[in-house]
């Protein structure tokens, strides 16, 4: 892989610290509730004559103690499986009304999804440490992983961006890597998909937006930047319609970070949801036997989330590719691919069967 | 009727509407590639990706719903 390691390291340093800064401060404004939860016990007793017994039940384990129901930062929250620094918050007296967790216990429970995705980057940092602390010429196991995983991302952005989209595979792999390592953590016991909040989301989301304005400024020049916000006006007509056009595609510049947020954030919460409430249910169907295990109802839901984790990663890469490739000069991009496509049909030789790969499908319509 | 009552009938309601539109249109689109792809395997891979974006901001549809149903929901 001809990269040059710097340049990597600094892109996908700067992609990984954007994402880990941003949580927290945006999402705690957001949600009132919490600060009220932590903010002291005079306030915690006050709300709880406010709360009506049995009302929102966090999981089906809190069911027999109603007088717990406390939780009004929590009553927001949907059900979710309990991870590792909830449960530690928990078992130290974090939810009770009188008794006053430590103070680091409280800050990692704040910022548990910036914990977690530390976390992951820790954890493949380590991997692909391993696999390239001695590069061998027949690799070695782990080696072979991470060669495969990054010769096939390699192809695939190529196949899309087209030939001099070789710059833009470190962030757009290491994006899928990060994205979907933390999909998946969230169905490793005692942890949590940071993903499955707004804030990681969001920065993620933030970071592409800010790169993808960066690269239209980089590749086009500030004045052909804001021609092609314009719409490109050609002829009288075009630049009639500047005035409209140019709201209309800042605004739908702004929208794109919004929606890969939103979307990330919506599918993983859901499938974290389902499992949670899942669960749950599996535990309530054998509590009237007091069974110290429950039945594992939501097992086919952790099947599709495994899968679910990969297509929504693999979207938001593929889409942060499509805006990356919508700011690259049109004509270039296109005379390139279309080039690579002629000679890709040159190269089939099909005699007799018309392979169009050069883009006219239309051909096949009147079959 | 109060205003949590109604938020109560309106979210599984009109979460429900929004998958039902995403269902129809999922179903379009993926039958279209499939239709696509079994006429012309030799471009499986491109059709597979366009199929796959255009599913992800049909679904966004639903999720925006979906998001929306989890902040109200904080209200009944």
């Amino acid at each position: 892989m001809g990269m040059r390691p710097g340049k990597d390291v600094r892109v996908t340093l700067l992609a990984i610290l954007i994402a880990v800064c941003s949580p927290g401060g945006l999402a705690h404004a957001a949600t009132p509730g919490e600060h009220a939860g932590h903010a002291g016990q005079a306030q915690r007793a006050d709300q709880l004559e406010h709360v009506e017994p049995g009302g929102h039940v966090d999981q089906a384990g809190h069911a027999d103690q109603p007088e717990h129901v406390d939780q009004t930062g929590h009553a927001e929250h949907p059900p979710e499986l309990p991870n590792l620094i909830h449960l530690l918050y928990k078992a130290l007296g974090g939810e009770a009304a009188d008794t006053a967790p430590p103070a680091w216990i409280v800050l990692c429970y704040r910022f548990q999804d910036v914990f977690y995705a530390l976390l992951v980057a820790l954890i493949i940092i380590v991997i692909v440490r391993w696999g390239t602390r001695r590069m061998e010429q027949i690799p070695g196991p782990v080696q072979n992983v991470v060669e495969f995983f990054i010769e096939g991302f390699h192809s695939f952005i190529l196949g899309i961006l087209g030939p001099g989209g070789e710059r833009y595979v470190p962030f757009l792999g290491t994006l899928f890597l990060y994205i979907w390592f933390m999909n998946l953590f969230g169905l490793v016991p005692l942890m949590k998909s940071p993903t499955a909040g707004l804030n990681t989301t969001a920065a993620l989301a933030i970071s592409v937006f800010l790169y993808v304005q960066w690269t239209g400024m980089r590749h086009l020049g500030p004045i052909r930047y804001v021609k092609h916000l314009a719409g490109d006006p050609q002829d009288v007509v075009g630049w009639c319609m500047v005035p409209l056009m140019l709201p209309l595609h800042v605004i739908s510049e702004l929208a794109k970070p919004v929606s890969l947020a939103l979307r990330l954030f919506g599918n993983i919460l859901g499938e974290d949801v389902l499992i949670g409430v899942f669960a749950g249910l599996g535990i309530a169907v054998l509590a009237f036997v007091h069974s110290p295990v429950g039945v594992p109802l939501h097992l086919p839901f952790i099947l599709l989330a495994l899968l679910m984790s990969t297509v929504q990663a693999l979207v938001f890469t593929l889409l942060s590719a499509i805006y990356i490739m919508q700011m690259l000069p049109h004509d270039e991009v296109g005379r390139e691919t279309d080039a690579v496509a002629a000679a890709a049909v040159d190269g089939a030789r099909t005699a007799g069967t018309d392979l169009t790969l050069s883009g006219s499908h239309t051909s096949l319509g009147g079959r | 009727m109060e205003a949590a009552t109604a938020l109560g009938f309106a979210l599984p309601i009109g979460l429900g509407l929004a998958a039902l539109g995403s269902g129809l249109g999922l179903g379009r689109a993926i039958s279209a590639a499939m239709e696509a792809m079994g006429r012309q395997p030799e471009a499986a891979d491109k059709i597979q990706v366009a199929m796959i974006i255009g599913a992800a901001f049909i679904e966004a549809l639903t999720i925006y719903a979906f998001v929306s149903v989890f902040v109200l929901s904080a209200k009944i």
